[in-house]
């Protein structure tokens, strides 16, 4: 299904060797299999390049990231600090990679959660119907009334700040979409005569709804959620850039812009612009994977 | 001159795959040439290619020319003036060929308004007379309706009209009738003969029933895989077929057949307990629905005798349906019959008659109104409740599904599908060898059994269909329309597995059809539904060779066939 039809086989018009030009002529247009895919490609690559950076921080990053050296405030670039220092001389390649943990963390398990309460819920909401799907509807709706971000700080104001409290909320706030993209592709799936014949066969409602359409629906409800990702990505950032999110002297690229404005008026500008790309960056490599995911498994639905 | 003239027509695909094999045809004016062939066979690719309708990337070679003018290459303009005034095409479905939110009559008018610059006033003149000329009951109205509120044969008629609408001279029929009903199929096309002669157009006629191109067409010529593979004239063709392949296709076609006597293997020499055919309780074609085969009708063939109890039993049978805002809809309204076990009871009648209802209520995924479904002595009326009833119930029918595409979970090997079958109802049981027997059965290969419904041909998954059904040995099996997606040739093979398994397993069968030549060769009994009412029931061959009721009769003269007729203008 991954494969593109190889057409990089020039046409036949195109090949038929002509007498002076033995050499096959060089070709600028990027092949046609990899033209949709260079783009995903790179995504592919700056996501990689993230997460291990997240991951890899404790063993790869050059400096203990909480570590102030008044004595080399907002240095520049060099090869001793690559990316230079913060206003505090904390080393920002390491507080990058470090802030890469919480950045990406919190979204993950946003994705996970919003993911597994959503398509409970569209599941529940569709192969029950009737009331049950009636309740649930005007439950989504009314999340949906809710930004997002409005109930993160909410949560924040009444849990405290971290991590866990606004990831709760933002998982909440994000299931409904998640609940009415499965059930409607679970309506549809529950009119094709499969779930009628192992009706027939004698499975029972619940078995068949777990086992048998959840998974069904799963691939095209995943690529969805992939784009959720980067929503969420952008918007934790931004709770933790008004201070609410993980607290110092924990790093985060949200709360790393934060700590940047003051610099931001002293000409320092790279403590502000690093994260601020970074979360860009990813957010954009996110969606453009989501997206290619969305394409290929509609794409080769039926 | 011949209207059109295609030779040595051949197509290939970019990656090398070759389509079409050199196909020659010719059409006159005021002929009709049947292209006859199986899906895959390239009937529609070479009919397109009169309007300049192919592939983008296809690479064509040979010639197609009408009136003398070569297709292949035109330019786009002249492409348009070609389809406007010389060649038109009637497709398959004539709901997916229709902007759903725009009138009729903006749809006829819309080529001469824009293409030819005609007023709207004379555009509109010519489509009354059109929708006149196909018959329409009411053109003034029809103008202003959109094509919801038509029924599909009406909507065909709009767009043959919209057909003729550029007065061509050539008329392409890709498959015109294969949405519609048997008594629609029939109305149309005695009305696209009427126009062929009274306009003098050549009309090329795609179809895959070769029955049906023996009802309308002079020429024929057949197709299989982008190769012909017999031409010559229709009634010659069908009488004496040359070819291998027309000859099988001629014994497939079970339109062709509705004379011939029921096969030897599916008679009483086959069925278990001498419960012969031919016990559906006499014929009342003039009593009311109700009573048809009611076992209180005692017609004493068994009810009440004690020599066979039926294996089904469905006694005043009801199903309504609310419709928000109308008058509710009455599905299936007291029917009666019963099917002796280890026989065939055939169901036919057409779209909106009940016959799927009726299946469903048989199978347990919908509750009657009112009335009893009794299957082996046991009550098996509505959907069943809790574990140990939904297996019993399971254990007394199974049903093979009308559309082998969506019956199949996609994600499921076809063996693991028919495991979990067998491992349901096991019995003490290896499930898993169970699914290699029986799937063996049916002819699928070892690699097949490990594929995944996408990878098997549309055959192939009924067969798994079937296995799967068969895996649960349930006392009686449902088909329901399990033959009618399907090509002639497949159709044949499942239909010839249905009457060997019935051989073997004692199997009873309710054979659910709209097509009378499948059940004649499968059915000991029939009964014929309309609009939820059973209007006849007896013996297969009794019931199709001496019709009692107006309306079986008028099923069996929808039948299309090389003497029904229709070629004369009717």
């Amino acid at each position: 299904m991954t494969a593109p039809v190889i057409s990089n086989v020039p046409e036949p018009s195109s090949v038929e060797p002509t007498p002076h030009r033995p050499a096959p002529r060089v070709r600028w247009r990027t092949p046609r299999w990899m033209r949709g895919t260079v783009l995903v490609w790179i995504a592919a690559v700056v996501l990689a390049v993230a997460v291990l950076c997240a991951v890899l921080a404790p063993w790869l990053a050059p400096y203990d990231p909480a570590r102030i050296d008044l004595m080399n405030q907002s240095a520049s670039p060099s090869a001793a600090h690559w990316f230079g220092t913060d206003s505090l001389g904390r080393d920002m390649l390491s507080r990058m990679m470090h802030g890469a943990r919480t950045a990406l963390l919190g979204p993950l398990l946003v994705v996970i959660g919003s993911t597994i309460l959503g398509m409970l819920l569209g599941l529940l909401a569709a192969w029950r119907g009737g009331w049950v799907d009636a309740v649930l509807a005007r439950l989504f709706d009314l999340l949906f009334a809710f930004p997002a971000l409005l109930l993160a700080i909410l949560a924040v104001a009444l849990f405290g700040k971290g991590l866990v409290a606004p990831v709760i909320a933002m998982a909440i706030a994000y299931a409904p979409i998640v609940a009415r993209l499965t059930r409607q592709l679970v309506l549809a799936e529950k009119q094709r005569a499969y779930v009628s014949a192992y009706r027939v066969q004698g499975f029972g409602g619940g078995w068949i709804a777990l086992n048998r359409v959840l998974p069904n629906v799963t691939p095209v409800v995943g690529a969805q959620s992939t784009l959720n990702f980067g929503y969420v990505l952008a918007e934790l950032a931004g709770l933790s850039f008004l201070g609410l999110g993980v607290q110092a002297p924990q790093s985060d690229w949200g709360s790393m812009i934060n700590e940047a404005q003051v610099g931001l008026l002293s000409g320092h500008y790279l403590p502000a612009i690093i994260p601020a790309v970074a979360v860009v960056l990813v957010v954009v490599a996110v969606n453009i994977l989501g997206e290619e995911f969305a394409e290929r498994i509609g794409g080769n639905k039926a | 001159m011949s209207l059109l003239e295609i030779s040595q027509l051949t197509m290939d695909l970019p990656g090398g795959k070759r389509l079409l094999h050199g196909i020659d045809l010719i059409v006159e004016p005021g002929r009709t040439v049947g292209l006859v062939g199986e899906s895959g066979s390239g009937k529609s690719l070479t009919a397109r290619t009169a309007l300049g309708l192919f592939p983008e990337k296809a690479k064509l070679g040979g010639s197609v020319k009408v009136d003398g003018t070569e297709v292949l290459g035109l330019s786009g303009s002249a492409l348009r003036a070609l389809r406007l005034n010389d060649v038109a095409m009637v497709f398959q479905d004539p709901r997916a060929g229709i902007n759903p939110v725009r009138t009729l009559g903006d749809h006829l008018t819309e080529a001469l308004r824009l293409g030819e610059g005609v007023s709207g006033e004379a555009a509109r003149k010519r489509a009354m007379e059109l929708m006149e000329a196909v018959r329409l009951p009411r053109p003034d109205k029809h103008f202003h309706q959109y094509p919801h509120e038509l029924s599909g044969g009406q909507l065909q008629r709009i767009m043959i009209a919209g057909a003729l609408m550029g007065n061509p001279r050539l008329l392409v029929c890709d498959e015109p009738t294969t949405a519609l009903d048997v008594t629609t199929q029939a109305e149309i096309v005695r009305l696209l003969a009427t126009l062929r002669d009274e306009r003098g157009m050549g009309m090329l006629f795609i179809t895959h029933d070769l029955g049906l191109a023996g009802a309308l067409c002079d020429d024929v010529v057949v197709l299989a895989g982008g190769r012909v593979q017999e031409r010559g004239d229709m009634a010659a063709v069908l009488a004496n077929p040359s070819a291998q392949y027309t000859q099988r296709l001629v014994a497939a076609t079970p339109s062709l057949h509705l004379d011939d006597a029921v096969p030897a293997a599916v008679t009483g020499a086959s069925l278990p307990d001498g419960a012969g055919p031919a016990s559906v309780a006499g014929r009342h074609e003039a009593a009311p629905a109700s009573q048809v085969g009611a076992p209180e009708a005692g017609q004493g063939t068994w009810a009440g005798d004690g020599v066979v109890e039926p294996l089904l039993r469905v006694d005043g049978v009801r199903r309504t349906y609310a419709v928000r805002g109308k008058d509710p809809v009455t599905a299936v309204a007291d029917a009666s019959f019963v099917i002796p076990r280890g026989s065939a009871l055939g169901v036919v009648g057409e779209s909106g008659s009940g016959k799927s209802t009726l299946a469903r209520m048989v199978v347990g995924l919908e509750t009657p109104d009112a009335g009893t479904i009794t299957v082996a002595g046991k009550d098996r009326t509505g959907t069943p409740r809790g574990r140990e009833a939904r297996l019993a119930h399971a254990r007394s029918v199974q049903m093979v599904f009308q559309d082998p595409y969506l019956s199949l979970d996609p994600r499921i090997p076809v063996h693991r599908a028919v495991r979990d079958a067998a491992s349901l109802h096991a019995d003490g049981r290896d499930a898993a060898k169970v699914a290699t027997e029986l799937l063996d059965r049916v002819g699928l290969t070892p690699e097949q059994q490990q594929a995944l419904p996408r990878t098997l041909s549309g055959g192939q998954r009924q067969r798994v269909a079937m296995a799967r059904a068969l895996a649960v040995q349930p006392e009686l099996l449902v088909m329901d329309e399990a033959t009618s997606a399907l090509d002639v040739s497949v159709q044949a093979q499942v239909l010839q597995l249905v009457t060997e398994l019935r051989a073997e397993r004692g199997l009873t069968v309710l054979f659910i059809s709209h097509d009378l030549g499948v059940v004649r060769r499968v059915c000991d009994e029939t009964l014929v539904l309309r609009r939820g009412e059973i209007v006849e029931a007896g013996p297969t061959a009794e019931l199709l060779d001496h019709p009692a009721h107006e309306y079986t009769r008028l099923l069996l003269d929808s039948v299309p066939r090389p003497d029904a007729g229709w070629r004369l203008a009717g």
